[in-house]
């Protein structure tokens, strides 16, 4: 008996860690399949009685004149002007994300390698400096960096957001990529010695295959930090050039005029890339924080 | 050797990292204002003293607080949880922790949209949920109440980091070896003194990770706020990072919203060191 009410108990407790967990996020995407006039029903349709796809029309194809706006009968009210930046900002943010995880996996590994591998004067030092270099706020990133991007005549290019990304994810990358080089047994290395083969040709022939999940974890996490950022993009971009998916959605959170329901839906093409990434490589990611942080 | 594989990644740094964070403060010297774009002279301490009698200065530093202390115990406690949870066996065990992980992913942005929906005080679902379950007669004013605003943000700060959390508790509860659990139950100890003298004690690293770390994102805090409640209703959930945003970009005195983000900067360095002496020296032996 006292078995099985521990038993009912602990299920409980699964049920409303996984309620906290989803019920949010669920709501998000729900109500963006509901129409403008249905999601001010008060209270709430929990379940959407026509569920649409309006709102994502609206934001692929956002009305250019008033006539067309006659013609999106429910959506009708009011699509910002700021829609028609969504496209671009959206290729703006696959770019730079990719670019900055690329640039992070080819001088992280680097760096990690020498870390890992070989001994030199002042390494534990640096390994703490590059560290700390992240408790530094962005907030207080944001203003140097402003007047930098300003005199090189880099505001609102992707250039500036890029360079800055890597500020932020460089280090943690270097931090990853670092306790899992460490993880690989020397032996190999000297084996590969043995046979003649030099740094570069045993870290890209023998490290860098065994490293894959490593690199990977690298990548993932640059590319979700570059593609989440919100503060350098808000401060540095300005036009369809350069104006992020992040900067877009908060665009269309302060305005009054815009449903909820458009909002939403702009909201969860944001968040789509991100978690994908996240839950497809989410062993790669858990062993990459393991490895680094917590045995590091 | 090192110098050719370090080269790339420490220059890419120093440019990105190092460099700016000294002429950040140089910045936070001199008088940096972009209306008097022309006129630089040192000032010291100036821009300091100028935050500080600022009259919003006292109540954004109360704010950081807030928001800190209870947004990090509340990580802490709810990330912990959930860890001892997932380290159990149950149907499903792997479905609920991929889904777990789901709030770390999502852009800050789009949390900060997510939550300013369902706190709608109109239409939102919070207010729907509490009207359907007759604990509200009507309708409530929810992140434009001041007395409920701060609250409410840390309520999504606290929903994207959880995950995070657990997870670094989580591989960390695995880490402890069983043998440790099975010798205490021959001697006869109950779940509780368990998890108080074996649990407990192992996790110590991973606390010092996960109270370190949300200090960090807590005490800067601000991609949320932009979007919950741009500081308000009237300055209810102003911090010191929307102060030092506010200075710098809306009244455009660079000098003092780097002044603002060095203080935040030196109080997560404090908070840190303190964490490091509190909990004990074996990380730095560790790492």
């Amino acid at each position: 008996m006292r078995k099985r009410l521990t038993r009912v108990a602990f299920y409980a407790a699964v049920l409303a860690m996984g309620l906290y967990v989803t019920s949010p996020f669920l709501w998000l995407i729900i109500s963006s399949f509901q129409t403008e006039r249905e999601i001010v029903s008060v209270p709430p349709h929990w379940i959407p009685q026509k569920p649409t796809l309006e709102n994502y029309q609206a934001l692929f194809d956002p009305p250019k004149s008033d006539s067309d706006r006659a013609k999106l009968p429910e959506q009708g009210g009011f699509v910002p002007a700021s829609a028609r930046d969504l496209l671009p900002s959206m290729r703006n943010s696959l770019l730079t994300a990719l670019v900055v995880a690329s640039i992070n996996v080819l001088f992280g590994t680097l760096a990690a390698y020498a870390f890992a591998r070989f001994r030199f004067r002042g390494r534990q030092m640096l390994t703490y400096a590059i560290l700390s270099l992240r408790i530094v706020p962005d907030v207080a990133l944001v203003i140097p960096f402003f007047m930098l991007i300003r005199t090189a005549g880099l505001l609102d290019s992707p250039l500036a957001l890029v360079l800055t990304y890597l500020g932020a994810t460089l280090p943690f990358s270097v931090f990853i990529l670092t306790g899992f080089l460490q993880t690989i047994p020397k032996e190999l290395d000297e084996a590969a010695m043995v046979d003649g083969a030099g740094p570069w040709q045993t870290l890209w022939r023998i490290i860098l295959p065994i490293a894959s999940p490593g690199l990977i974890a690298a990548a993932v996490f640059s590319f979700m930090a570059s593609w989440n950022e919100f503060l350098f993009a808000l401060i540095f971009t300005e036009t369809a050039r350069s104006i992020t998916l992040p900067v877009i959605v908060a665009t269309f959170t302060s305005d009054f005029n815009i449903s909820f329901s458009l909002m939403n839906a702009a909201g969860v093409l944001a968040v789509i890339p991100p978690v994908v990434l996240a839950l497809f490589f989410r062993r790669y990611l858990v062993d990459g924080l393991t490895r680094g942080a917590v045995k590091g | 050797m090192a110098l050719l594989f370090l080269a790339p990644a420490l220059l890419i740094m120093f440019a990105v990292n190092v460099y700016p964070v000294l002429y950040a403060l140089w910045i936070s010297l001199h008088r940096s204002d972009l209306r008097r774009p022309l006129s630089n002279p040192f000032v010291g301490l100036g821009n300091f003293v100028a935050v500080f009698s600022e009259s919003y200065f006292v109540s954004s530093l109360l704010h950081t607080l807030q928001f800190t202390l209870l947004g990090v115990a509340l990580v802490t406690a709810v990330g912990l949880a959930s860890a001892l949870i997932l380290n159990e066996k149950f149907p499903l065990q792997p479905v609920a922790f991929a889904v777990f992980l789901i709030p770390w992913a999502v852009p800050s942005v789009v949390n900060g949209l997510m939550w300013k929906w369902i706190y709608d005080s109109q239409f939102g679902s919070l207010n729907g949920l509490l009207y359907s379950l007759g604990l509200i007669d009507a309708y409530q004013p929810m992140l434009g109440d001041p007395a409920k605003a701060m609250y409410l943000v840390i309520n999504a700060f606290v929903w994207k980091e959880v995950p995070l959390a657990g997870l670094l508790f989580l591989t960390t509860l695995k880490s402890i070896p069983h043998e440790l659990y099975e010798a205490a139950m021959v001697d006869g100890a109950d779940a509780l003194r368990r998890f108080r003298y074996i649990t407990l004690p192992s996790l110590k690293p991973a606390f010092l990770l996960v109270l370190i770390y949300n200090t960090m994102q807590a005490i800067r805090a601000f991609d949320i706020i932009y979007v919950l409640t741009e500081g308000g209703p009237g300055d209810a959930t102003g911090n010191l990072a929307w102060s030092a945003y506010q200075e710098s970009f809306r009244h455009l005195n660079l000098g003092r919203g780097s002044a603002l983000a060095y203080l935040i900067a030196m109080g997560t360095f404090v908070i840190a060191y303190w964490y490091l002496k509190a909990l004990g020296r074996e990380e730095k032996e560790n790492a």
